[in-house]
């Protein structure tokens, strides 16, 4: 076997926050250093920018055989071609991650199908349906990284904060997206003026901010850490940045859809920007890139959620929400926060690799020598067109469809193995 | 009598009207409410498909009525009596009522946007009958009918449309219809069903009764659809007709000969006093019959203009 090393790149590490023009060894899967190569085949990176590969903390496919859209082995080609290492499978999954057998067979699929590491969650309730925890004990000793229902959350407080109280106990993550039912179970679209107009039930910031209130205050009060998925709205970066402020063990995350797009979007009721929450306002999109700048929000979250394209097809009220988005979301959050003053590469590669994976505690996140060698390329003067049904997703529901980038991911190599045909 | 030229062969709402379209419409209704019913052969040998997935008596009947009128050939199909009972899309559905030959479909649905969805899926002209809380445009236009054939040209007149705005697609057209034409629309009612935010669309809000009827020239009023809000709305109807609940006592607010409509059904009792309701100034059964014109005129400017 030889030694690869990557010459003439920019290497980004964001663990070390360093930024340089190097060399990069890896032998078989590990990153090595420069004094240990031997046999080694060089190539050659020059104009490339090289980082760790990115780790998601929200990805969906709903049902695991796929039928005739997303399933393991396509996710995980878009998440390689997305230049992702690690992703975080949610359990709204059919069969449905409530109990150890379900967990093992499911990752018996994943063994067979998955390119890249994909790690699984378990229902924070049986069935997530909120009404009784589930034996997350079991669960943790079966392998899951967290326990959410996801994307729903457990309407019962009671529930939900013995959920964090026990779940602490296996020093198990818990990841809930902040969602009160009661306000927005007939929400479709941001409570505001164009929902309003559009005659669309509306998904209010009040939804949002009370769950976020409630995580805060279990966190705080059980001294235990709590992890929101997919905030959107302004209110929530306030509360989250003052609870942090007084040291309360809470994360976040937000979506690249968040981060590009407002309601204004939906006003020609196309259900491929229909999501949850809903694409807010011009004032909560700012919030929600200063948060991550002035690290108030940790990281960036795909929030992949293949749809069928005859079930997207529907009445906009009628269509399940979800954006596929793992081959687009570093370069929508790239665009979106490339402009702001803060932005550093270093900065994108904490919120898209780092972050996430020491907030579930995966391998990842540096390029340290004795680090696994999960590294992307990335062409930063390639310009390409994204076109869905060209993709290696098998679902289509994306609002970026033939939207051209600047830049893009040209190899993935995971554990030291180049994922083939990304170009 | 010649039909004039619509720019679209669709009609979903009032919000992308023009005021000289919406006055097209007036001017063909107008001549054929007064044209002898033997020359109006205008449609003969279309096809009207009405899909109505919701319940409906008035707009359905009227569309029926119109396009009969017009020689048209019309079928009608309830959601009950459908495919959609069947697990149906409502996209198969139309695209086959389309491949067996309708010239128009008019459809009534309880999804906003849904006349819209169609409209990019099938090349037939499509009418919205009323799409949810989104718009009923043919209910606007023949209200804006009825008004000027009862208080003249609306250009600076104060309108007031009451009740539960926040579910009503009547208001939505309504309110785009009337100040296209030039009126000051106030939306009122309780706080809950009349959100602040309807002022971000150019409305006048009020939540106080007085206020918002004082020397108005027309009011109208909205059933309360009390069988899709959740209780948290408001209290009660009791309550409602205490507060907003239009009476002899409260009319007197309104300018000496304002109008009143109501785009039915009626609940008496509740948003208006059933006397009241009967009234010289009621016009709520012109509003009916004006609804037949405007909607002959509806169906002729969409299906003539289109050309398969």
């Amino acid at each position: 076997m030889k030694t690869i090393c990557l010459t003439g790149g920019r290497i980004i590490d964001p663990s070390t926050e360093s930024d340089e023009k190097r060399d990069l060894y890896f032998y078989d899967n590990k990153i090595i250093s420069p004094k240990d190569a031997k046999n080694t085949e060089f190539i050659d990176v020059t104009g490339k920018i090289v980082f760790p590969g990115l780790v998601d903390l929200s990805c969906h496919i709903n049902d695991l055989s796929g039928g005739n859209c997303e399933n393991i082995f396509s996710m995980t080609r878009a998440a390689a071609a997305g230049g992702y290492s690690t992703v975080v499978l949610m359990p709204n999954l059919n069969p449905i991650p409530d109990n150890p057998a379900t967990i093992q067979f499911i990752n018996e699929q994943i063994k067979k199908d998955a390119c890249i590491n994909v790690k699984l969650t378990g229902c924070l309730t049986k069935g997530s349906n909120g009404k009784a925890l589930a034996p997350l004990g079991s669960l943790k000793n079966a392998g899951v990284v967290a326990i959410t229902d996801s994307p729903t959350s457990p309407q019962d407080n009671q529930i939900f904060c013995k959920a964090v109280e026990y779940a602490s106990m296996f020093d198990l993550p818990v990841i809930d997206l902040p969602r009160d039912l009661s306000l927005s179970e007939e929400g479709n679209a941001h409570d505001g003026p164009i929902a309003l107009k559009m005659g669309l039930g509306g998904y209010p910031r009040i939804a949002e901010e009370l769950f976020v209130q409630r995580a805060i205050s279990i966190s705080r009060s059980l001294k235990t850490k709590v992890h929101l998925s997919s905030i959107s709205s302004f209110g929530s970066v306030d509360l989250i940045k003052d609870a942090k402020n007084k040291g309360v063990m809470i994360t976040a995350d937000v979506s690249p859809q968040h981060l590009a797009l407002t309601e204004s979007k939906i006003l020609n009721y196309d259900t491929n920007f229909k999501t949850t929450p809903p694409l807010r306002e011009e004032v909560d999109r700012k919030f929600l890139i200063d948060g991550l700048m002035n690290g108030t929000i940790d990281c960036i979250s795909s929030s992949h959620e293949p749809v069928k394209e005859y079930e997207k097809n529907v009445e906009y009220d009628l269509a399940p929400s979800g954006v596929t988005s793992l081959e687009t979301a570093l370069n929508i959050s790239l665009q979106q926060l490339s402009k702001h003053p803060k932005f550093t590469w270093i900065n994108l590669l904490k919120f898209m690799s780092l972050r996430p994976s020491e907030i579930i505690k995966v391998e990842g996140g540096g390029l340290g020598v004795g680090s696994i060698a999960n590294i992307v390329i990335f062409d930063p003067l390639k310009k390409w067109k994204y076109c869905s049904k060209e993709g290696k997703s098998r679902a289509f529901n994306t609002p970026f469809n033939n939207s051209e980038f600047s830049g893009k991911v040209i190899q993935t190599y995971f554990k030291g193995k180049a994922s083939q045909n990304i170009t | 009598m010649g039909i004039p030229k619509w720019k679209t062969k669709n009609l979903l709402g009032i919000e992308s009207l023009s005021k000289i379209e919406i006055r097209k419409v007036l001017s063909l209704a107008k001549k054929l409410k007064h044209e002898s019913p033997e020359n109006q052969s205008y449609l003969a040998g279309k096809r009207i498909v009405n899909l109505f997935m919701e319940p409906s008596t008035r707009t359905r009947i009227a569309f029926e009525l119109a396009a009969k009128t017009l020689h048209a050939d019309v079928i009608s199909i309830a959601e009950k009596s459908s495919s959609l009972t069947k697990g149906e899309t409502l996209r198969d559905t139309a695209l086959n009522i389309q491949a067996l030959g309708a010239d128009a479909i008019v459809l009534r649905h309880s999804s906003p946007g849904s006349p819209l969805l169609l409209s990019r899926i099938i090349d037939v002209p499509i009418i919205n009958a009323g799409d949810g809380a989104h718009e009923h445009p043919s209910q606007a236009l023949l209200d804006v009918y009825t008004l000027e054939e009862k208080i003249g040209p609306l250009d600076g007149k104060k309108i007031t449309i009451l009740g539960d705005i926040l579910f009503s697609r009547v208001a939505r057209s309504n309110f785009w219809a009337l100040s296209k034409m030039g009126a000051k629309v106030t939306l009122a009612g309780p706080s809950t069903l009349v959100p602040k935010s309807f002022e971000s669309m150019g409305a006048i809000v009020s939540h106080d009764l007085k206020e918002s009827l004082a020397d108005a020239d027309a009011v109208m009023l909205l059933r309360i659809q009390h069988e899709r809000q959740s209780s948290s709305h408001f209290p009660s109807l009791e309550e409602y007709t205490r507060i907003f609940g239009l009476n002899k006592y409260r009319s007197k607010w309104l300018k000496n000969d304002a109008v009143i409509l109501h785009p039915g059904p009626i609940n008496r009792g509740v948003e208006i006093d059933s006397e009241l309701a009967d009234s010289a100034n009621s016009v709520i059964l012109d509003q009916v019959t004006n609804g037949v014109a405007i909607r002959m005129a509806i169906l002729c400017l969409c299906t003539l203009s289109y050309n398969k």
